[in-house]
């Protein structure tokens, strides 16, 4: 690359990265978007995504040498033999586990942006203020209504689809038209409004899945194989959304195998000069320099690039002088829930598959409702008929069970929570000096854990659970808790929170770090609290909002 | 609760098509085998016994779904080495039980032979399973407090209860399973959550 010098560098080509990238360059800026992984172009790599699911060999399970090559992801629910290699190679990229904690990563163009459950939550003035009148960790530095009007400007580019509910906390959006419940849902959902005096809803999830056209994207076909990259522009992702815009403005340029090292510092001037990067296929060092820089490089990662940074200045790294660089982890913590049988139900059937669910928004602490431990959850989940994995007990084998197998079973319906974690100083992450990575850097070290109060809520989330289905008309309930590793819930948040005091936080209000007010961070790094609701979209205002307050500070040489 | 179904539930809610069943989410192991040595008459074997469990009908069975051959792939390449022992010394197992029962090999042995020799290995799979899983329990339970619950390993299950998870898995998925016995539809292009159904229309395929 001739010429290295641009007005801004855009590390990571995820969510957050695709909008800081999009933004910056349709502002007129010159922008350098790196990527520590290959390319992955829109339809044209989808390779998968037109295959049945008999033309792959083990029909989408994974092979005893996938399972050595990806160990983490195989303790879950995401290794399928469709998607494998979107995962970030284990054995070139460890990390030390002082406890578990499971890291999904996908290090190629996109990111988990093409990966994404999509589900799109607000969060509301309640999620911004926790914090402050619970007194946990610090307060955030901003309210809801400076938020609001960027998550009107992220909802209509990426294109959500939900339904207006007037819910206080869990604030409606610039939506697409809904998709729907179906009749088992509804009816539960109503069953619910009763009996809990419409204090409680069951609605169709907020999906950034269009429901209709939208700009260049055909949009939904409802496949559900939405994380093999849809070639309908079905869902958001960097590929079928942010960056194509970026690219239409002429002033984007991508660099993958870039993994960034550093963050360029100038002691006199207090700001970053640029990045260096370590090019994953040569093994070289190159510098870029530019005017302002935005880390998006995922939760953790954006972390570990300021901890190796200005570290002549600050041997923690650059936004360690607050002491919480790499600190108050969070996640969501999920894993459990319960699930029944719907009666009653037998002359309907669905049709399409629905890449959605529905949602049931936190209740608890809320009004007069309290309870023993701080903050809340929510539910997702789905009703369907029961297909051929079903157990059919009373049919060994023969023409009998492959008759019955044929036909749908009993309908179902299961959800899982998802609840808060608080933001604790012990939960951190730290560079392991001891264990390097196939490139010879540092990998991170994850110490990070539930405590007292997510281990309560989560009794609370299958007790009240069950009770929803009971109430639901929900027959042959059971419930389950198999544990959450920190990781897991991939909403990974934390690890260099925005505040209103450069003593106790990393960044300012506006994502800068306070020590270097032209890096911005706005992937899940700055979240100062972590609330129940999927992250993306709050990630997606923010980067908006970050970005336009970089170029009106740069057009008032503030930077 | 059906673990499976549970995974299919997280999957709709992460819009994502979680196809493996439980029974290959159990581990890995080191150590594995390349050749686990099937041979001609192995496959034709499990194609049989596929047959029986899911046979021809109005549509094509198991055997047109070449069951044998895709338990051959799945248990070679997928299975850990202790249920890749368990499988194989299964199909020797298999056939002592049947010599026991029809006083000969199950290639010999009439449909409803092989169906009776079938339905009683059932039975005994289902005992054993409970043993096997009762033994594992305290292990299982051990993880989870450690919050590693996905470093526990099962023990293999009843060979029978492999070959028969191993059929339906190859049989539902398979191009006659799919397009045949259930519906295929690739892009369905809407949603009705109130579809009608009258009993006899066939399940979707996925």
């Amino acid at each position: 690359m001739a010429d290295s010098t641009f007005d801004a560098i855009v590390v990571g080509s995820g969510i957050s990265g695709g909008w800081a990238a999009k933004e910056l360059c349709e502002k007129g800026l010159k922008v350098l978007l790196l990527e520590r992984g290959g390319p992955y172009e829109h339809i044209k790599d989808y390779k998968t995504a037109s295959k049945n699911l008999w033309e792959h060999e083990h029909r989408g399970n994974t092979t005893n040498e996938q399972k050595k090559k990806y160990p983490v992801i195989h303790r879950s629910w995401a290794a399928s033999e469709v998607i494998m290699d979107a995962w970030a190679n284990e054995a070139d990229s460890p990390y030390t586990e002082i406890k578990p904690f499971i890291w999904w990563r996908s290090y190629r163009f996109g990111g988990r942006s093409v990966l994404w459950g999509r589900q799109s939550y607000r969060w509301s003035q309640m999620d911004f203020e926790a914090n402050e009148k619970d007194g946990t960790a610090i307060p955030w530095p901003v309210n809801y209504n400076e938020i609001a009007p960027w998550y009107d400007h992220v909802e209509k580019f990426a294109g959500i689809s939900g339904s207006i509910e007037n819910i206080p906390h869990l604030p409606d959006g610039q939506f697409m038209p809904a998709m729907d419940l179906n009749l088992v849902e509804k009816d539960v959902a109503a069953k619910l409004k009763k009996q809990y005096n419409g204090q409680r809803h069951l609605i169709i999830g907020r999906v950034a899945n269009i429901t209709a056209p939208h700009d260049d994207r055909p949009g939904c076909q409802y496949r559900n194989r939405c994380w093999e990259g849809c070639p309908f522009g079905g869902y958001f992702s960097t590929q079928s959304s942010t960056y194509p815009a970026a690219l239409k403005t002429g002033n984007l340029t991508v660099r993958p195998y870039a993994i960034v090292t550093e963050v360029l510092y100038d002691k006199e001037k207090k700001k970053a000069t640029g990045v260096e990067i370590l090019d994953s296929l040569d093994n070289k060092t190159y510098r870029y320099h530019s005017k302002i820089v935005f880390l998006c490089a995922s939760t953790l990662n954006s972390a570990w690039i300021l901890m190796r940074s200005a570290t002549n200045i600050w041997p923690g790294g650059l936004g360690s002088s607050s002491g919480e660089l790499g600190h108050n982890v969070m996640d969501h913590h999920y894993n459990l829930g319960a699930s029944g049988e719907a009666e009653g139900f037998d002359d309907k059937y669905v049709y399409g598959r629905r890449p959605n669910g529905f949602y049931i928004p936190r209740f608890v602490n809320i009004g007069n409702d309290k309870r023993d431990y701080l903050r809340g959850f929510g539910y997702q989940g789905g009703a369907s008929r029961s297909g051929w994995r079903r157990d059919v007990a009373e049919l060994n084998i023969g023409i009998d069970l492959k008759d019955a197998l044929s036909e749908p079973g009993n309908w179902r319906i299961g959800t899982s929570g998802f609840g808060e974690i608080l933001p604790y100083h012990e939960n951190k992450i730290s560079l392991d000096k001891n264990r390097n990575d196939k490139w010879g850097l540092p990998v991170l070290a994850m110490d990070a854990a539930l405590k007292e109060n997510e281990f309560k809520m989560r009794k609370d989330i299958v007790t009240e659970m069950v009770a929803m289905l009971e109430a639901g008309g929900i027959k042959k309930i059971t419930s389950w808790d198999n544990g959450h590793a920190m990781g897991h819930g991939i909403h990974e948040m934390g690890t260099a929170r925005m505040g209103k005091d450069p003593k106790t936080s990393v960044l300012n209000k506006w994502n800068q770090v306070w020590d270097a007010p032209n890096v911005f961070v706005t992937d899940g790094a700055f979240m100062t609290s972590s609330a129940c609701q999927n992250p993306s979209l709050t990630y997606m205002a923010f980067t908006a909002r970050a970005a336009n307050y970089a170029v009106e500070e740069l057009k008032k040489q503030n930077l | 609760m059906d673990r499976r179904e549970l995974l299919k539930i997280i999957a709709v809610l992460t819009g994502s098509a979680v196809i493996g069943s439980d029974l290959f989410l159990s581990g890995c192991t080191s150590g594995v085998k390349n050749d686990t040595g099937f041979t001609a008459a192995n496959i034709s074997l499990l194609d049989e016994i596929g047959e029986t469990i899911i046979p021809a009908g109005k549509t094509p069975g198991a055997k047109a779904a070449q069951v044998g051959n895709f338990m051959k792939v799945m248990v070679t390449d997928c299975y850990t080495q202790e249920q890749q022992d368990a499988f194989v010394k299964g199909i020797s197992s298999l056939e002592e039980a049947g010599k026991k029962m029809n006083s000969k090999s199950f290639m010999d042995c009439t449909p409803q032979q092989r169906h009776d020799l079938l339905v009683s290995l059932e039975k005994e799979a289902k005992e054993f399973n409970k043993t096997v899983e009762e033994k594992d329990k305290p292990q299982k339970e051990a993880f989870k407090q450690k919050e590693r619950p996905y470093d526990f390993v099962a023990s293999p299950r009843h060979y029978y209860t492999m070959m028969k998870q191993l059929t339906l898995l190859g049989f539902f998925t398979s191009k006659t399973g799919m397009t045949e016995t259930l519906r295929h539809n690739a892009v369905p292009g809407k949603y009705d959550g109130a579809f009608p159904y009258v009993k006899g229309d066939k399940a979707w395929a996925e």
